[in-house]
């Protein structure tokens, strides 16, 4: 029985703006146990990174606060964590990695400097120990030649790289949780399998829970045990990998299933994309955030946030259509059609 | 680096060279006949031709500028029609001056900087607020309209300094006597004035901009404290290309602050030019305008090459 | 840097409008920027200020034209009932602005100048503008030597302490209204031309992009209607702030005595000229011009700031 590292609960955070409340998280939960790897999918503004900030109380505030939920790291609350306790957290029992790793490191310090700065920081080492720790890391995430790439500034980094570099950095504390916010979307798609390798060889030899985040069904299909799908700041559908993908229960999760390309299909069928625009997220209905762009909309789902309903053994969905008719109207989609031998 | 430096140098000569180029058609070609304005209005044909000779402008224009160009080289800048005196002279002898009033100036001008930084941090409060619309106002007062001002209030109205002049200097530019002290506060505040207004409101856009930044916010992901985070990924961001701003400032007063010197009869580079042009001098103002380029151009390099020191992106770039 | 992908249009100016702003429909880029401009009260105050002065001086310059004048008494109206001890009078109902050692009404004078301020400043920067409007796309354009050749030229201009290099054609142009314009405006091109120069490289940039990605229409609209116009931002912005320098530089050269001549007056030289009598305690003659000076400055400067501010893509609201 894996160890439970993170348990949140209703977690909602909202930004305060003169143009009015955006509730870019909107009473999301999840759990992350050791070892394992959870997927959050879903389009820009779903709130997927918003959620992941707030873990750490990274959102900036004003105009963001997290109004809402239990934040239980190993059963510490992490919500009621003063500003000292909290940064003691940060880098350190969690780790984030960020989109683009061209920004996200300081060009003007090496980025050796920057790696030692989060181990001397949280573990007592002297400066040659963490020079040396650091050099360690590079090597250890893949890049080659890092007792002298440790003295080099980011900008001497192709990006693929500069990622490595940025998750050298995120486990140099041997944290428990690692978030990586979209870690591949800036990154060449060659890159992108390699990063993902790295950031799954990392897991298992630390041990440490992943929380994945990305838009790109590819890369969760890749690397994730579980998977949340959020649209709109509230999570619509969750559920194993497989459950997921081959019975997929919310409209919104068909519609991204369905934008992606089939190879194994003889007969040509068209990529069909979501119809729509992603939500206003200043004008999000009371109920469902997919209504007004839901196919299957009903006269409920405006306003009536759907109940959570289990429709496999760790999968769950929120959406007032009945389950079997669900599986009707999906069975029908393209997508889902069976293979034509 | 070694790469970097050296292109900029070869683009500075190459610059230099037109500089010189421009003013020589400037003060050569565009008068139309030289000869006939340096030999006065009422002069003979022949007196005009002998003047002509005398001049050199009877040569190729190539050959005027080879020689131009070959005199300045040598540091020799003319003589001056008015006073019959080498206008390098001259310079030497309002260098301290302005050289004692462009290095006060611009270290009044550098409080702008921990201005700007803490205006930016405490964005939206009632001190940014005053400070940026402060630093707006005063920026966009001409700074003869600020002199002739400072001078009303603090030399005429209450008396408390001296409104022209300069005093005594030591090792060229040390202010000897408390006299000459008191003769650089009204100027020096003046310009600096100005400058402080410009430099903290660059400075608190930049420190905005880079508080902005993702490395930022990767910093605090990583544990540190609020005030490591800014003091120490931010500030080196931000302060590095508003310190750019007070170097070439320098270069450019170093070349005489014309409008300050003129309103405080501060006798400097500046004032020599501004006189000279009212006696039509031109080899002091030719003179002295090459001077002040020279200065702004080598304060150029010296920033662009401190800049390139400082930022690794810069200085690693091929 | 090579295993980074190239970012499409729609997402770089997706992203580059502010990251999580989705759903709302992008407005035109007018209104867009007019919406964040409105915001902030210093560039709004400068605009009316801008507003006020141009109404000001294009109705002096066509009263001017007309050969008269358009203000409560004639700028050049000796009166020396009006300044008994030579030194004018202070402000009254009938005068305003009082009047200075001749007599003459400074508000008429100041209003009056107005018109020598707007015409330097449209004048000058539009000569400015036509150079480098002209070298700035040609050097984009055609690139490589050509570009080098008009860089090197334009680094020539900037090298030069600007007001010192007006003052060094002045003096040889002699002082006057049209010498003055044509000092102002023929050596301060290169910055406009540097900046065009800019937009027309990133379109360059842009139509590679699109060429190379092969996207639908939907690429090519955005590109034309919302990334170009926002190139040419900085250009309006160095407009704003250049009609603002010249305005300055005008007055400080006719404040040494080399720029506008009499009898047509400006407020540099009104400035100059009243000196003496500010420090004899007559201080509506200096003053006056003084804050016309400085608020048509501020004017341009703060809607310069504004302008710059509300078209930077990278300011989150």
């Amino acid at each position: 029985m894996a160890e439970r590292l993170l348990e949140v609960r209703d977690l909602s955070t909202h930004f305060f703006t003169h143009a009015g409340v955006v509730r870019a998280v909107n009473g999301v939960s999840f759990t992350l146990d050791r070892g394992e790897t959870l997927g959050i999918v879903g389009e820009s503004g779903s709130g997927k990174t918003v959620a992941a900030l707030s873990l750490m109380r990274l959102v900036p505030d004003p105009p963001g606060k997290v109004v809402a939920g239990d934040i239980l790291l190993k059963s510490k609350d992490l919500s009621r964590l003063n500003e000292e306790e909290i940064r003691q957290v940060r880098g350190n029992d969690i780790a984030m990695i960020f989109q683009d790793p061209m920004t996200s490191l300081n060009p003007v310090f090496k980025v050796g400097d920057q790696i030692v700065e989060a181990i001397r920081l949280h573990q007592n080492k002297g400066k040659k120990e963490a020079w040396r720790q650091a050099a360690e890391l590079l090597a250890k995430v893949g890049i080659p030649d890092a007792e002298h790439r440790v003295d080099q500034y980011p900008h001497e980094f192709s990006g693929g790289m500069r990622q490595r570099a940025m998750i050298a950095m995120a486990i140099s504390c041997n944290p428990d949780v690692l978030i990586a916010d979209e870690p591949t979307t800036a990154l060449d798609v060659t890159i992108q399998a390699q990063i993902i390798e790295v950031v799954r060889e990392m897991q298992q030899q630390y041990h440490s829970g992943v929380i994945l985040i990305t838009h790109d069904l590819g890369v969760v299909a890749e690397m994730s045990d579980k998977i949340m799908v959020m649209y709109g700041g509230r999570t619509v559908e969750y559920g194993s990998v497989d459950e997921i993908f081959y019975d997929p229960h919310h409209p919104y999760t068909w519609g991204l299933l369905s934008s992606l390309p089939r190879l194994d299909l003889v007969e040509k069928t068209r990529l069909t994309p979501i119809k729509g625009n992603p939500p206003d997220l200043l004008l999000l209905p009371l109920g469902c955030p997919f209504s007004g762009r839901c196919p299957y909309e009903r006269s409920e789902c405006r306003d009536n946030w759907p109940t959570g309903e289990m429709v496999g053994m760790s999968h769950g969905v929120h959406c007032w259509i009945p389950a079997e008719e669900r599986k009707n109207i999906r069975s029908k989609l393209p997508r889902f059609r069976r293979r034509v031998a | 680096m070694y790469a970097y430096v050296v292109r900029r140098l070869m683009q500075m000569i190459v610059v230099l060279i037109g500089v010189s180029l421009i003013t020589f058609v400037i003060m050569f070609i565009v008068p139309g006949d030289v000869a006939r304005m340096q030999a006065g209005k009422n002069a003979t044909d022949e007196k005009i031709a002998e003047v002509r000779k005398q001049l050199g402008l009877d040569r190729p224009l190539a050959v005027q500028y080879a020689k131009f160009l070959g005199r300045i080289l040598k540091g020799d800048l003319g003589k001056s029609f008015a006073l019959d005196r080498p206008v390098t002279e001259l310079i030497w002898m309002g260098a301290g001056n302005t050289i004692q009033l462009a290095l006060a100036a611009v270290l009044i001008e550098l409080l702008g900087i921990p201005l700007g930084i803490y205006s930016a941090l405490r964005q939206y409060t009632l001190w940014d607020t005053v400070l940026t619309t402060g630093a707006l106002l005063i920026w966009g007062i001409p700074v003869f309209v600020l002199g002739v001002f400072m001078q009303w209030l603090f030399g005429v109205q209450l008396d408390l300094l001296p409104v022209s002049g300069a005093g005594e200097n030591v090792l060229l530019f040390i202010p000897a006597t408390l006299d000459s002290l008191e003769k650089l506060i009204l100027p020096a505040v003046t310009l600096g004035l100005i400058e402080v207004a410009y430099i903290s409101y660059m400075q608190r856009a930049a420190m905005l901009e880079v508080i902005r930044s993702d490395y930022i916010r990767t910093a605090r992901a990583k544990g540190l404290s609020e005030r490591r985070v800014v003091l120490k990924h931010g500030l080196k961001n931000a302060v590095i290309p508003v310190m750019t701003i007070a170097g070439i400032d320098l270069g450019a007063l170093m070349g005489g602050a014309i409008l300050t010197e003129t309103v405080f009869s501060r006798p400097g580079i500046g004032l020599m030019i501004f006189q000279a042009i009212g006696a039509r001098d031109m080899p002091v103002v030719a003179g002295g305008v090459l001077f002040a380029t020279l200065v702004y151009v080598l304060a150029n390099l010296v920033v662009d090459l401190g800049y390139a020191a400082v930022d690794p992106r810069i200085r690693l770039e091929e | 840097m090579s295993d980074q992908k190239p970012r499409d249009a729609v997402s770089q100016q997706a992203d580059v409008a502010g990251g999580e702003r989705v759903g709302r429909k992008p407005l035109g880029l007018w209104a867009d920027t007019w919406r964040r401009l409105r915001r902030n009260k210093l560039a709004v105050a400068g605009l009316c200020i801008i507003t006020v002065f141009m109404a000001v001086g294009l109705t002096q310059e066509v009263a001017s034209l007309a050969g008269t004048y358009l203000a409560p008494h004639d700028p050049n109206a000796v009166n020396y009932e009006l300044s008994p001890d030579g030194y004018g009078s202070s402000p009254s109902w009938s005068h305003p602005f009082g009047t200075d050692y001749l007599g003459r009404d400074i508000f008429s004078r100041t209003l009056v100048a107005t018109r020598i301020s707007l015409l330097v400043g449209v004048i000058a920067v539009s000569i400015a503008l036509a150079i480098g409007l002209t070298l700035g796309p040609v050097a984009g354009y055609y690139g490589r030597w050509v570009d080098s050749v008009i860089m090197r030229l334009a680094d020539i201009f900037f090298a030069y302490p600007y007001i010192l290099f007006v003052l060094l054609l002045l003096t040889v142009l002699g002082p006057g209204f049209v010498n003055v314009f044509i000092a102002i405006g023929l050596l301060s091109w290169a910055q406009y031309a540097r900046i065009n120069r800019g937009s027309v490289l990133s379109v360059k940039a842009m139509e590679y992009i699109e060429a190379a990605r092969a996207q639908g229409a939907n690429d090519v609209r955005i590109i034309f209607r919302h990334v170009l116009p926002n190139t040419m931002a900085p250009v309006y912005v160095a407009v704003a702030m250049g009609v603002g320098g010249a305005i300055v530089t005008e007055a400080a050269l006719s404040f040494l005595g080399i720029g506008i001549q009499p009898p047509d007056a400006s407020w540099g030289k009104m400035i100059a000229d009243y000196l003496p009598y500010l420090q004899g305690g007559r201080w509506w003659m200096e003053v006056f011009p003084s804050a016309a000076l400085t608020l048509t400055v501020f004017g341009f400067i703060s809607f310069g700031n504004g302008l710059r501010d509300a078209t930077d893509p990278r300011l989150k609201e």
